[in-house]
């Protein structure tokens, strides 16, 4: 028996800043829950079960907040799920989301996901509390040295997507950093923070939370018989690899690899540079653009910062990539995966507002995780079908 | 909803339950999942999917999970998810994974070593951020409130837990993998100190270090891996308010929804595999499932015996299923999470007829 | 039996509390306790949602309650804990607070256990100086009348919006037998590795397993590894200050290809090695710290352990292999 197709009706999030000090983390997370619904038609008492998911537990000091969080979320009586995979929490929670419809267990499922960053200290946290803590970007960095050196990319790619996602940001209401002067020059002459990363090149601090409703057939079809376009999830994956051993490589993670053919193969994609019209790639630092370019095989490898060069992934490009901003824009961390897959799902529906890519009928959102170890995939289309 | 697919436990294992283990949990993880798989037949090769469950404040470092992947072989990258519940809820993922149809095994684990870290310490930061956990509020103290709640109810009496605490502990003499095990007198317990009245030590979990890892497949496949295969005929879990001051203690409606939900009630079981951790909780569980007094309960010697905290649900599945692997009809296993029994998961387990 | 080594978690949480406990936190540094109307009942403490349904509670249907109540259940706490609000016996209970329909948790100090009963009256023992805390409230007491503990700093002069939170938690943890090996291998410096028997794969850094094979490796699968080798990859962090924070100055962490092995030590230290002189190529040596020197157990992702305390230029000139910089792992 064929798995149950599965629709994105709703989504919502937060605006995303650095604190948030006018919410507590409850009202945070309540804040994208009930926008999602409301974008679903729907209430809390509508919902058959809630998915969550953040990072460490660490970065706010409380343990398992979705005991806490149950009746914020109007849990009470349901399911309540708590997944974490890492910086790809954001997207396993929406695949485990769609794994409850799939299966047909529940007809719809409230998948939620933030982080509120301000409430500690991510660096801290990284560091499990100790000194010479390398942060997310001095564990990266070294990865971008090699793809670099490996493709031949000129230093000023980085740049030019740094650029672009902040440009996009400034369309996207929901977006932390609004830099309306942004530059090239403005992010060559930024701080060095982890060679080769500049400051301008790296992603927020941010407090935000994303939410997304799903629904089975029926109710995707009923969402789009009622004039509210739903995205149906044409393939999804998450894929996991150890940390380090001899001779593993960082730059093309074959858990990356092997996540997009799976969603690939899933949703009939051959050609997914053709077939797809839009990414919402996990870019918390700029050369990941180029990086996961070609991990999802859009680009051939060596070859994805060329697409960047040629402004094929600017939101008028052939190929838009992160025209919500992306990483670089906002990161909550625990929120940043599922805010990719939210996009892209918008992008379809058409309802991604002024950073809508015109014509966006497939779209690719992905998220991955601790040492680029944890994957999550999924690719979402505004209809069940749409090559033929 | 009824599944789409058969979806069957073939196997588990455990690690040793103790006090204090100088493994690791990586390593404790890499033991235990070979000794579920290899009387399968089976290696890492044969999985198509993984789901961790563990818990980062157990363990006392962030990502703590991430060094568990090389536990599970995902060299080729495996399909894999983790979960910061106890074992039981991946399960839960794996089950509703493998009823998507297109893969046909799951490893599944739990692991947490509780004697890292003081629980008394560690527990509050689960509670309430703004008004409990700054007070140092931990479940036992809870748990002693809902205890005494239970009491006034007439629903247990300290008696009647020293002799869950004497019976459990006393099963457990059969049970070669437990770790508190001994034949106890109720009048002695009774005349102990509290702990936190009206709980004394004997009511009150061991704290235990250890793992479980256990193989799920789909229909076909697991008539062929075992004879008798423990199937997943009902599977839920639902969740209460938060604070327990807005609860009722008395009555643990999660848990009686969660097994309508399972289907509990369209037949007896013969034997229940409850994860209640403290004494007086079998008796609000038994109530709320609505438990036939011919059914067996914690035969294994249950949390009381050994408690290692993010695998004890997991156990519970496990010992369940050798009920029905050794020719049981029906069996039933809980796991739970959060203060006064916040979470509760049931799962049905059924063999061929 | 193994050594174990103690860590603690020790962070100062910064909570924003939001509309609703923000006024309760207010209220309690006025000495006010405040509810919250949801439908027919007042809830204390006060949330921001209706528990069982999720629905909004707005500030708007904040209340005032108590500050005198009921107890309904208690429990005695014989030996408090670090975190618990008294350092002498108590009894943590469940409190109606008069006006309220639910019970607050909060802690009673009668003495004595046996000074406790359901039914009897409490009230609130404020602190003096109050920051907007539900330990404000220092414990309840028997009686009607709250009292104040020291001098009356009074009412907070702006609304409370934060709340501190000192998590400390200390973490005893084995030390894995490889690691120790490893350990007592620097003070002779000497660089264990382990060879997988299955893949004869090597690694470094005390693992104890194959992640490829998933098979632990032992004593019999050591291997010693040499000492000098090239920079293949490196990081320069600017360190962000956090609680904890050791590092004030751009620090380096290299990439450390063993000689003739296809081993690659991960995020190591430098030794006289300036972080602008840190390049691709850079032929370096182990530094060891003198066999009698305490030395750090170590730092994180593969930080230098034991005697080994960083790499060291040889001297010698830079290799020019343009793979090298791909060997991160």
């Amino acid at each position: 028996m064929s798995s149950e197709p599965c629709a994105i009706v709703g989504v919502g999030q937060t605006h995303h800043k650095s604190r948030r000090h006018d919410v507590s983390f409850g009202g945070l997370v309540r804040e994208a829950a009930t926008r999602a619904l409301d974008d679903a038609q729907m209430t809390f008492a509508d919902i058959d079960a809630v998915v969550i998911g953040k990072a460490p537990d660490l970065f706010e000091g409380v343990m398992k907040p979705e005991l806490y969080l149950s009746d914020a979320l109007g849990a009470v009586g349901k399911p309540m799920f708590r997944v974490h995979t890492a910086g790809s929490v954001g997207g396993t929670t929406a695949i485990v989301a769609a794994s409850h419809i799939q299966a047909r267990k529940h007809e719809r499922v409230l998948a939620v996901a933030f982080e509120k960053q301000s409430e500690g200290n991510a660096q801290f946290a990284l560091g499990s509390g100790r000194g010479a803590s390398l942060g997310a970007g001095g564990a990266f960095a070294p990865f971008i040295r090699a793809y670099i050196q490996r493709s031949g990319a000129p230093e000023h790619i980085g740049w030019k997507v740094a650029v672009k996602d902040r440009q996009n940001a400034l369309k996207n209401p929901y977006a932390h950093l609004k830099i309306a002067d942004i530059s090239i020059e403005k992010v060559k002459e930024s701080p060095m923070m982890w060679e080769p990363l500049r400051y301008l090149e790296s992603c927020p601090s941010s407090d935000g939370a994303c939410a997304v409703v799903l629904t089975n057939e029926t109710g995707g079809r009923a969402a789009a018989a009622d004039g509210r376009p739903p995205a149906w999830i044409l393939g999804a994956s998450s894929r996991s690899e150890p940390p380090s051993f001899p001779g593993r490589d960082p730059v093309r993670p074959a858990a990356c690899v092997r996540a997009a053919w799976d969603v690939y193969e899933q949703a009939g994609i051959t050609n997914p540079r053709e077939q797809i019209d839009t990414a919402e790639l996990y870019v918390p630092f700029s050369w990941h653009e180029a990086i996961w370019l070609e991990g999802h095989d859009i680009a051939p490898v060596g070859e994805g910062w060329r697409m960047i060069d040629d402004d094929e992934t600017a939101l008028t490009g052939s190929f838009p990539v992160n025209p919500s901003g992306g990483v670089l824009s906002s990161n909550p961390i625990g929120a940043s995966g599922l805010l990719r897959f939210a996009e892209a799902a918008n992008q379809v529906r058409g309802a991604a507002g002024e950073h809508q890519v015109a014509g966006a009928e497939v779209a690719l959102a992905m998220a991955y995780g601790a040492n680029s170890q944890y994957f999550s995939t999924w690719v979402v289309a505004s209809s069940l079908q749409p090559f033929g | 909803m009824a599944p789409s697919t058969d979806i069957a436990i073939v196997g588990w294992a455990q690690t040793p339950m103790t006090r204090r283990t100088d493994l690791s949990e990586t390593q404790l993880l890499l033991r235990v999942i070979t000794d579920a798989l290899e009387p399968l037949g089976l290696t890492r090769a044969d999985v198509d999917f993984t789901c961790l469950g563990s818990c980062d404040y157990i363990t006392g470092q962030a990502f703590s999970f991430v060094s568990n992947l090389d536990a599970i072989g995902a060299w080729p990258p495996k399909r894999d998810s983790h979960v910061e519940m106890d074992g039981a809820w991946a399960a839960y993922e794996a089950w509703l994974r493998l009823q998507e149809g297109d893969i046909d095994i799951a490893v599944v684990t739990g692991s947490g070593r509780s004697s890292t870290g003081d629980p008394s310490l560690i527990y509050p930061m689960e509670m309430d951020p703004f008004f409990l956990a700054p007070l140092g509020v931990d479940p036992v103290t809870f748990a002693a409130l809902q205890a005494r709640a239970l009491i006034a109810a007439g629903i247990t009496s300290e008696r009647a837990m020293a002799e869950v605490a004497v019976r459990s502990r006393r099963d457990a003499l059969d049970n070669p993998d437990a770790q508190v095990a001994n034949d106890g007198d109720v009048d002695t317990l009774l005349a102990g100190d509290y702990v936190r009245e009206p709980l004394r030590r004997h009511d009150l979990p061991p704290i235990t270090d250890g793992a479980a890892a256990m193989v799920l497949a789909t229909g076909d496949r697991a008539r062929r891996l075992r004879e008798r295969p423990a199937f997943i005929t009902g599977f839920d879990h639902r969740t209460e308010c938060h604070n327990p001051g807005y609860r009722d203690l008395t009555d643990s409606p999660s848990t009686r929804i969660a097994a309508q939900a399972a289907g509990l009630g369209t037949g007896p079981v013969e034997i229940a595999e409850l994860q209640a951790a403290f004494t007086h909780e079998e008796a609000l569980l038994r109530r709320a499932l609505d438990l036939g007094d011919d059914a067996v309960v914690n035969r294994s010697g249950g949390a009381l015996a050994s408690n290692p905290i993010m695998a004890t649900g997991l156990a519970r599945m496990g010992y369940a299923a050798n009920h029905v692997f050794a020719g049981g009809r029906r069996a039933l296993a809980h796991s739970t999470s959060g203060p006064c029994l916040q979470q509760n998961l049931i799962c049905i387990l059924e063999g061929d007829a | 039996m193994a050594r174990f080594v103690e860590t603690s978690i020790v962070f100062p949480y910064k909570r924003s509390l939001g509309p609703v406990i923000g006024a309760f936190m207010t209220g309690l540094t006025d000495r006010r306790i405040l509810g919250i109307r949801c439908g027919e009942q007042v809830l204390v403490p006060p949330t921001e949602w209706d528990p069982a349904t999720g629905a909004e509670l707005s500030a708007e249907a904040l209340v005032e309650v108590g500050p005198a109540g009921t107890v309904e259940s208690w429990t005695w706490v014989p030996t408090p804990s670090e975190q618990h609000p008294l350092d002498v016996p108590f009894a943590f209970a469940l409190i109606r607070l008069d006006g309220a329909s639910t019970p607050l948790l909060h802690a009673v100090d009668s003495g004595a256990s046996d000074a406790l009963a359901e039914g009897m009256r409490v009230a609130p023992r404020w602190r003096g100086a109050r920051t907007g805390r539900i330990d404000d409230i220092v414990a309840f007491i028997p009686g009607e009348e709250p009292e104040l503990q020291g001098d009356d700093a009074g009412a907070a002069s702006e609304p409370v919006t934060m709340m501190d939170y000192d998590a400390a938690i200390t973490y005893r943890n084995p030390v894995p037998a490889v690691l120790d090996r490893l350990r007592e291998a620097s003070r002779d410096q000497r660089i264990l590795g382990q060879r997988c028997p299955v893949c004869a794969r090597v690694y470094a850094g005390g693992r104890g397993y194959c992640p490829i094979d998933a098979v632990e490796l032992g004593e019999e699968h050591d291997v010693d590894l040499p000492h000098t080798g090239t920079i293949t990859n490196f990081t320069i962090v600017t360190p962000v200050q956090y609680p904890g924070q050791t590092e004030t100055e751009p620090f380096a962490r290299v990439f450390v290809l063993l000689d003739g092995t296809d081993v690659v030590l991960p995020y190591q230290p430098v030794v006289e090695l300036a972080v602008s002189d840190v390049t691709v190529g850079k032929r370096v040596a182990a530094a060891w710290a003198p066999p009698n020197d305490d030395v750090d157990e170590g730092g994180t992702m593969g930080g230098a352990y034991g005697h080994l305390i960083g790499w060291i230029p040889t001297g010698e000139p830079d290799i020019d292999d343009p793979d090298l910089v791909n060997r991160i792992f």
